[in-house]
């Protein structure tokens, strides 16, 4: 995810240094280029897994879609992973060995062949959610009937959109919040601090759009699981009961339900407005929990779990709004500049402390996608009781995934200590070319 | 048009393919992460890891591209397998992480020591499960109703136990052939008598395995005693053991050291080889064949004209990446001005 983010912003750099000639974008994208290879270092990692987990983990499910299913995750890999991959080698150790036109052009294999990538996971992600263009044939086998309608089923695309920039949107705030604790960092140096303030408003100019986008993707988001899931609407809202003509559904802000009845213990909302966010009608509509039957929909504790991730998701979008406006205000009033700058410590702070803020709405979403979609793995055709692999030892599981999460837990804190030191050392400011010596690791 | 009863066939052979190419590019990154757990100082490490390059990312993706391939086209084979070798699988699943990471870290200056180190762990825990991975599968899995029907720990079998000694020497032998051939490295007299040694046990062990696994499963004896198989497997071995002899001439004598990695790689295509010809068309022996396990004939023909065309295109990007990247690098010419 982050990949994609860094990427982007690595290729506007570069595609905006040959445009221009100035050498603030080449420093940009250097300093930037040694993030990001920390970033894909990582990012491989957790990638590699994936490839293998549906096996190991999730045989049943494996062996009874895999001819839709792996199908396309067997495209991403070819299609889209070696890309990525490959270029990565020119990304990071070619600059001497080939023109800056085809160094640009491998920078933009990089990120169009993550963004590839995260389209393939994404649409077989969606397939599950909506599993259109296929049947089963009485082996339980899963037989395609229409490509273009499994790939691009109603999910896909929007998923997509509301993915990626979501991912665009993380890493913005990332290299914001670094930007800003590298400010406060380097307090006497001016040309690094100047370096920084670029980075941060590059990043707001960015965030303008981005953020204004991703709330018109989100409600498009929510217009397709009101149409195609009702039931994980009623889940992301804790919406029992169906609403009666002429009255309209609110919007909590807070609730709890009861584990042992179908109702709420507490709620506090704003009336009306889940009608009208979900249908775009004062008085929708809005089907509830209890018009489904128990047990092909969440329990309650993974109702109110989704319902929380939801609002994590929703209302860290809405600081991530606010951020942006202030930092539209700081720099409309001249705020962003060296000499100015160190006023408003205050400010970077905030900038600091919300760098984790766009990956924990992204995990809220994505919580919401899946248990919203419980008990399925694939939405009204297979159970996720159904899909686990057969005959594996508990204890043999547990034992390797702790040791799983015990290892990324250590590389996560390597990479913060790596990231910190970088910054520390702050970008070079030498000139294109006469940075020959990195480009070799000595 | 292919016919339908050719496409399982034609996946087959572009899996294997993928798979052979996987081995080939990273057989000898594996075989220098083994070495680099040797004793040794420190910067003689450093030379050794900077041999692999800056594309050996891109080699690896390889094996994820032959498991993408098989999760589609072969889906109870991907599923079983995994499910059954789930140690293994898992084994070369973080061996995989810890050394794409460390490799990555190793370059960022402090504690280059411990990355080094764990760059070697992650290769042999990545070797010791592709050994047991491919041990556990020609040992035989028991599959009932397309489902893995045996325990977690099945898969430690004599001929498994052999053949990961066997895929782990093979390493070291490989690892060697490529230092030789790329930086000229040899620690005076104990590099040779180390690829011998090697050598010698890998033969072994291989050997001691392909003697075994007839006697636990019925298609091999067969496979081995009766024509046209048994000509062709007679071929191969007459050829692995002509080439193993020249292997071990050029070692002892020191004369045609250049050759040892293509002999290397002669070898072990040669046992590839012998290996498919002696399961095949079974994909899990001792029952699932590749045509059992096929998904239906639209998938396949999709992921066909998918996939098909794009592998040439991406074999052509990776030589154009060799290519770039051919040219003398700073750490070669470092390495022959300190009289590596």
């Amino acid at each position: 995810m982050m990949s994609i983010g860094i990427g982007f912003y690595l290729f506007v750099m570069e595609a905006l240094w040959l445009a221009t000639g100035r050498d603030t974008f080449y420093h940009q994208l250097r300093f930037w280029l040694r993030i990001f290879i920390l970033t894909f270092a990582v990012g491989v990692a957790s990638g590699i897994p994936m490839a293998f987990q549906f096996g190991t983990n999730w045989a049943r499910f494996a062996t009874s879609t895999g001819s839709f299913f792996g199908n396309i995750l067997g495209l991403e890999t070819t299609v889209a992973f070696t890309l990525e991959a490959s270029f990565l080698g020119i990304l990071i150790f070619g600059w001497r060995r080939v023109s800056r036109g085809v160094h640009l052009l491998a920078t933009g294999l990089v990120v169009f062949g993550a963004s590839l990538s995260a389209f393939w996971i994404i649409s077989a992600n969606s397939w599950m959610q909506i599993p259109h263009g296929v049947h089963f044939d009485e082996a339980g086998r899963v037989i395609v009937d229409d490509y273009a309608a499994a790939i691009f089923n109603p999910d896909t695309g929007i998923t997509y959109a509301h993915v990626l920039v979501s991912a665009i949107e993380a890493t913005l705030f990332l290299i914001a919040g670094i930007s800003a604790w590298a400010i406060l960092h380097h307090r006497t140096e001016q040309r690094t601090k100047a370096f920084f303030l670029q980075s941060l408003k590059y990043v707001v100019a960015m965030a303008v759009v981005v953020t204004n986008l991703q709330f018109a993707l989100g409600d498009l988001s929510g217009q397709v699981v009101a149409k195609h899931q009702p039931e994980k609407l009623a889940v992301m809202e804790l919406h029992w009961d169906t609403n009666t003509e002429g009255t309209g559904v609110p919007l909590f802000l807070a609730a709890w339900p009861s584990f042992t009845e179908p109702r709420n213990i507490f709620e506090f909302g704003i009336p009306n407005l889940g009608s009208l966010i979900a249908t775009h009608e004062r008085h929708g509509k809005v089907p509830g929990l209890t018009s489904f039957p128990e047990h092909e929909r969440p329990t309650t504790p993974e109702t109110a779990l989704a319902f929380v991730a939801f609002r994590v998701m929703a209302i860290l979008a809405v600081v991530m709004f606010f951020q942006m406006v202030a930092g539209c205000y700081y720099w409309a009033r001249g705020r962003l500049t060296p000499e100015r700058i160190a006023a408003y410590p205050r400010f970077l702070k905030v900038w600091v402390w919300t760098i984790p803020i766009g990956f924990i709405a992204a995990e809220g979403g994505w919580i919401v996608r899946e248990v919203g979609r419980q008990p399925w793995v694939v939405y009204r055709v297979m159970r996720t009781a159904d899909a686990v692999s057969p005959n594996l030892n508990a204890t043999v599981v547990a034992l390797i995934l702790l040791a799983v999460v015990v290892l990324y837990a250590a590389l996560f804190w390597v990479f913060v200590h790596f990231v910190r030191r970088t910054i520390s050392e702050g970008p070079s400011f030498a000139l294109p070319h006469a940075t020959q010596a990195e480009t070799v690791p000595s | 048009m292919i016919d339908d009863s050719a496409l399982p066939v034609i996946w087959f052979f572009i899996i294997t393919g993928e798979l052979a190419l996987y081995a080939l590019l990273d057989g000898a990154n594996l075989g220098i992460g083994l070495l680099s757990m040797l004793p040794q100082p420190e910067d003689r490490r450093e030379l050794m890891l900077h041999t692999l390059g800056p594309i050996w990312n891109a080699n690896e993706t390889w094996l994820l591209v032959a498991a993408g391939s098989l999760f589609g086209a072969f889906p109870p084979v991907y599923s079983i397998m995994l499910n059954a070798l789930y140690v293994p699988g898992m084994a070369i699943v973080i061996g995989l992480i810890l050394r794409a990471v460390s490799f990555e870290f190793y370059d960022y200056g402090q504690g280059k020591r411990l990355w080094g180190d764990a760059f070697g762990a992650g290769s042999l825990l990545t070797v010791l499960g592709q050994g047991a991975l491919f041990g556990g599968l020609l040992s035989g899995i028991r599959v009932e109703d397309r489902q893995f029907a045996g325990g977690p720990f099945d898969w430690i079998t004599p001929v498994t136990l052999l053949v990961m000694v066997g895929v782990f020497f093979s390493y070291v032998i490989v690892g060697y052939a490529n230092l030789l051939r790329k930086t000229g490295y040899e620690i005076a007299g104990e590099t040779f008598s180390r690829i011998l040694g090697a050598g010698v046990i890998a033969a072994l062990a291989l050997a001691g395995a392909s003697f075994l696994l007839p006697r636990e499963d019925y298609t091999f004896l067969v496979r081995w005693t009766t024509p046209p198989t048994s000509t062709i497997l007679q071929v191969t071995v007459v050829f692995i053991v002509a080439a193993f002899a020249l292997l071990i001439w050029a070692v002892a004598t020191r004369r045609h050291v250049g050759r040892i990695y293509p002999l290397c790689l002669a070898i072990f295509g040669m046992a590839f080889l012998s290996v498919l010809v002696g399961v095949y068309p079974l994909m899990i022996p001792p029952s699932l064949s590749l045509f059992d396990a096929a998904s239906p004939s639209n998938t396949l023909r999709f992921m066909l004209y998918g996939i098909g065309p794009l592998l040439p295109i991406v074999l052509t990007y990776n030589w154009y990446l060799a290519h770039v990247f051919r040219a003398e690098s700073k750490v070669d010419a470092r390495m022959r001005a300190r009289g590596y």
